[in-house]
């Protein structure tokens, strides 16, 4: 994802595109649609690549029914009838070798019931110039096909999708048969008299299908990759003196955390120690641990266990305390440090205030962190109200302390503007400067730093 | 838009008992309406201002502040020494506005203004000035310039 566009959705009514750089960064005053942002990002995942339908009531980001979601601006301006969203993928934007073609996917949600239902599929070209879309109009899907030349509906050909159903037929289904029926209409002598129904007089070109085709192996890429993302919560579970060890299974605020790190430690020595390294190497950085460690109390892996943290001394190793006998920022951070070192990460984050409960040296480490992960190929999505985490970023580009240029970083500035919120997308310079900052950004630090001096 | 504060004005812009014009300019770029371009020797001369050094922290975050690459404003600056073609010894400060493309100069200085509106030092579109030496309170002029787009893209 290289950019997200909204319209309608939540504080957001005009159409708007904020860019997704490796490291993006979210900030902005409470309440202007950071979080939302993010929810919306998820959802575009979801539906694009693990081809789920979107539940925006599902942890962390509880958006609540179509109501809560829809744009509403009061008075005679009313509910807006439906929202959209959008992604632009670039494969140029994954690697160096550019494979595959850029494209937009769309979506536009309506009301069903309480909750929001995606009305309006697209993939699109990068000019927007071929498109494949999947409407539900009337209570009836309807399917079609357009390039410069036309636009030709395919409900004669594929009366399977356009049932009125609960369940939205996964997209990549629905591709897969138009591009199998492009290559199959495209050999004079398989064509059918129903082909000729729906191309009438005119039809594609073949180099118009060859780029839908290109297209669409580059989107099928994304879903066969598997790939999925980590969402965080605001706040992330609370520390439990003993845990019994179950299956780790990946939540919002972490709670798995322990059981993850238990299972590792006792399956899989190479990557305990791995991630044990990584752990304690941030955690020394961070000034929070410099050791880790779990206590088992039995002889046995199902029985109960600790976890540990240590400090160490100017000369000794200090003693191992209990995860719940020290400072809340370790263990609101370990949570987030652990799946960004987890070897099978996913290659994209969603961190919802990462800085809760840390000591500004501990958010400057995050940081530097969070440049070294955007720089080695996985996406970050930050919302942040950490200077201390901005600034280290910042001067980390500038000082090329990773590997992460100043266009891998996007600064998203979420502002209030009357009933809307408007983004603003900044940047970072070579020597660490903000680019297109507009006025009201940061007006609040500005004043307090003039009030300060006196100036 | 961007500005240049020469050295020599700064305590109008960021010093105690500023003039209304000073405090019209400070407030222009704090705000965010226009931004300050800094680098090389000038950043090094603003930074002995206690004053200036602390601001820019937030300016800086703020995108108030605009930073040119040292060392390039550095070379610009010895390439203008050796050509000749300045009559101050201000070569730094028109290096950095034919590098950055600030084309407005807070400055009192006579020999610096006449270089900074100099069409072979620099053009497309010329320099302004921003002066107390005429009116140190804040008059219709200092805010047609503050008014003017005076960056070049």
């Amino acid at each position: 994802m290289e950019s997200i566009t909204v319209k309608d959705f939540r504080c957001f009514h005009e159409e708007q595109t904020a860019r997704l750089a490796p490291l993006t960064l979210l900030v902005g005053e409470n309440s202007t649609g950071k979080t939302s942002f993010m929810a919306m990002i998820r959802a575009m995942w979801d539906f694009a690549y693990e081809h789920r339908t979107p539940d925006f009531k599902e942890d962390p980001y509880d958006l609540g029914s179509f109501d809560e979601i829809a744009h509403f601006r009061g008075g005679g301006g009313g509910r807006a009838t439906s929202f959209g969203a959008g992604f632009f993928f670039s494969p140029e934007g994954r690697s160096k070798r550019k494979k595959g073609r850029d494209y937009w996917f769309d979506i536009e949600f309506e009301r069903r019931g309480t909750i929001p239902f995606p009305m309006r599929r697209r993939l699109s070209s990068e000019d927007k110039s071929v498109w494949v879309e999947h409407r539900v109009m009337n209570g009836s899907g309807q399917l079609s096909l357009g390039t410069k030349n036309g636009e030709w509906l395919l409900e004669d050909v594929f009366p399977v999708f356009l049932g009125d159903s609960d369940q939205v037929v996964p997209f990549n289904f629905i591709l897969d048969n138009v591009i199998g029926f492009g290559l199959l209409s495209r050999e004079d002598e398989h064509n059918p008299s129903v082909l000729k129904k729906v191309w009438g007089s005119n039809k594609p070109s073949d180099d118009e299908w060859e780029y839908l085709n290109d297209i669409y192996e580059s989107y099928r890429r994304g879903w066969f990759s598997r790939e999925y993302m980590y969402a965080s919560a605001p706040v992330r579970s609370k520390p439990k003196r003993t845990y019994d060890p179950s299956r780790p299974t990946r939540d919002p605020e972490g709670d798995y955390i322990p059981m993850y790190l238990a299972s590792v430690h006792f399956r899989n020595e190479r990557e305990w120690t791995y991630i044990k390294d990584a752990l304690q190497d941030f955690g020394k950085e961070a000034g929070l641990f410099a050791e880790i460690s779990l206590k088992r109390f039995g002889k046995t892996m199902s029985e109960p266990f600790q976890l540990q943290v240590g400090r160490f001394g100017k000369k000794s190793k200090g003693p191992l305390h209990n995860l719940i006998d020290v400072g809340y920022g370790v263990n609101q951070a370990l949570p987030i440090i652990t799946e960004l070192f987890r070897s099978d990460a996913p290659p994209m984050f969603l961190l919802q205030q990462p800085e809760v409960h840390l000591h500004p040296s501990a958010q400057a480490a995050l940081g530097s962190l969070f440049c070294r992960i955007a720089s080695q190929g996985k996406k970050l999505v930050v919302e942040t109200h950490s200077d201390h985490i901005i600034d280290r970023i910042r001067m980390d580009v500038r000082d090329s302390t990773s590997r992460l240029k100043p266009r891998d970083v996007s600064i998203l500035y979420f502002e209030r503007n009357d009933l809307d919120v408007k983004i603003h997308s900044l940047e970072i310079d070579e020597n660490g400067g903000i680019l297109n900052a507009p006025r009201g950004y940061r007006q609040f630090f500005m004043e307090e730093t003039n009030r300060s001096l006196r100036l | 838009m961007c500005a240049i504060v020469d050295a020599n004005a700064a305590h109008q812009v960021f010093g105690e008992n500023r003039p209304s014009a000073g405090v019209e300019f400070f407030n222009w770029i704090s705000s965010g309406t226009g931004s300050l371009v800094i680098g090389g020797k000038l950043r090094e001369e603003l930074n002995q201002m206690s004053s200036f050094k602390e601001w820019q922290k937030e300016a800086i975050l703020s995108g108030r502040v605009i930073l040119a690459e040292d060392n390039i404003v550095l070379a610009e600056a010895m390439n203008l020494k050796n050509s000749g073609l300045c009559q101050s010894d201000d070569e730094h400060v028109i290096a950095l506005a034919r590098l950055s493309g600030a084309r407005l100069l807070f400055s009192n200085d006579y020999k610096l203004q006449r270089d900074f509106k100099d069409k072979k030092l620099i053009d497309e579109p010329r320099g302004s000035i921003y002066s107390t030496l005429q009116n140190r309170n804040v008059a219709s002029t200092h805010k047609n310039l503050l008014r003017k787009n005076v960056c070049k893209k």
